[in-house]
């Protein structure tokens, strides 16, 4: 015992060197796999006001162009009500059960894309009615699935991730890929498992594919930038550009599918009985 | 002032710098400065090694909070910390430091700290994007981070350590 005591007091610092960094590895290899700390989550709080503050600086000069967006936006979405109803005369009243999805909109405080792997922050929370695995789209395209949430923010794991895959369609063929980001660059990803009967040309659509559970269905993902056709591997691959610009992110809309639940218990009972 | 208020605002100022400041500076897909690890670097001579470790580690473990990294700026810095007693050695060769209680660019030369920091930037880089690529499989991609950021980050610690210094003899 003696001997132990002082073996540890005189190698202390290797001890605590290798103890740190076992933490460190273990902290590491826990987040990348289920993204779901207790630590994040109690800290996101103040990790994210100080993030809205100094995104609140920066909001200003980009204004105009968010407006822009915005106003767009909108116009898209009024034309598109215009074919269903006639306006002039409905007073359409849209109440919880017409929906499947709920829309929340949130502001983007922080946003990184050159890491390895990327999150955004935004200011709304479980407050706002913000779950894990909702997925959060833009104006122009999808963004990401909600990783982390705390009272007032939530962290979304966005497209830029090593991690992420979402399910894909192609709009032309209606056949099914699956989109990973695969380029370091934040405006390009690659769809892979292509069907190899299917060739694609620059600027055929991609949109989210009914398989995946965390998008809503015909989605804009982005278009084809270049084919890549293999003649040993079965599937082929295809760069495409994200419709999402992520430098200049700033609205975003959670979407909350309201027949969760209702899928969650279905998927619960497959497992029960495999 | 109070030694242990300066550190603490040495502290709280880099790490809102890096997070706020540098993180969003953009220089294509594999330049990554980093900046906060100045804090280790200038800490005591004195200070005794297994606090140089748990500093380390808080210290990283403060920006992965920052970037939803958990354990990678932790790892990294924590690796730092412990290389710096024997960088220092290194370093200094046979040099004796009379009156000189913590390592600054005023006493101790441009030159040394050059290579002070050349040596300790590097270990950290160097853990840093080997832990966040979390495998040896990508090795072109990630020594090419290293070998590009590495000269940013320390230009800029370079920069940001000869403001202080000139600040420090108007007082």
């Amino acid at each position: 015992m003696y001997n132990l005591r002082r073996f540890i007091i005189k190698h202390h610092f290797v001890i605590l060197f290798i103890l740190l960094e076992v933490i460190s590895i273990l902290l590491l290899a826990n987040s990348q796999r289920f993204h779901r700390n207790r630590m994040v989550n109690t800290t996101n709080d103040v990790v994210g006001k100080i993030y809205e503050w100094n995104s609140e600086i920066g909001y200003y000069f980009s204004l105009n162009s968010t407006n822009e967006q915005l106003a767009e936006e909108n116009a898209m979405l009024r034309q598109k009500l215009s074919i269903m109803y006639d306006t002039s005369t409905c007073t359409y009243n849209i109440s919880e059960g017409d929906t499947l999805y709920k829309y929340i909109p949130a502001q983007v405080v922080n946003n990184s894309i050159n890491q390895a792997n990327n999150y955004i922050i935004i200011n709304k929370g479980a407050v706002d009615g913000i779950e894990r695995d909702m997925s959060v789209i833009s104006s122009e395209g999808i963004v990401g699935v909600v990783t982390d949430v705390s009272r007032h923010y939530a962290s979304i794991m966005s497209l830029l991730h090593s991690k992420s895959l979402v399910g894909v369609r192609i709009k032309e063929s209606q056949e099914l890929a699956s989109l990973k980001w695969g380029t370091n660059n934040y405006r390009y990803g690659m769809v892979e498992d292509i069907p190899t009967h299917i060739v694609l040309n620059t600027g055929d659509t991609i949109l989210t594919s009914s398989h995946s559970y965390i998008f809503p269905e015909d989605l804009m993902v982005g278009t084809i930038e270049e084919f890549y056709p293999t003649a040993v591997d079965a599937l082929n691959k295809a760069k495409i550009r994200f419709a999402t610009d992520f430098a200049t992110l700033r609205h975003v809309y959670v979407i909350k599918n309201l027949h969760k639940p209702e899928l969650d218990s279905l998927k619960a009972k497959f497992k029960q009985n495999e | 002032m109070n030694k242990t208020a300066l550190q603490i605002i040495r502290f709280v100022v880099l790490v809102l710098l890096q997070v706020l400041v540098i993180n969003h500076i953009r220089l294509g897909g594999y330049v990554h400065p980093y900046i906060y690890m100045i804090f280790i670097m200038l800490l005591p001579f004195s200070t005794p090694k297994w606090q140089l470790l748990v500093l380390g580690f808080a210290l990283g473990l403060t920006v992965d909070l920052f970037t939803g990294t958990l354990g990678l700026h932790a790892g990294a810095t924590t690796l730092m910390a412990f290389c710096r007693p024997s960088i220092i050695k290194l370093v200094s060769g046979n040099q004796k430091f009379e009156n000189i209680t913590e390592p600054n660019l005023g006493q101790l030369g441009g030159i040394w700290f050059f290579r002070y920091a050349l040596c300790m930037v590097f270990i950290h880089h160097l853990a840093l994007f080997f832990l966040e690529s979390f495998s040896f499989r990508l090795l072109g991609q990630v020594m090419l981070r290293i070998l590009l950021s590495v000269p940013v980050s320390i230009f800029l610690i370079m920069m940001i350590l000869f403001i202080f210094k000139t600040e420090k003899r108007r007082e």
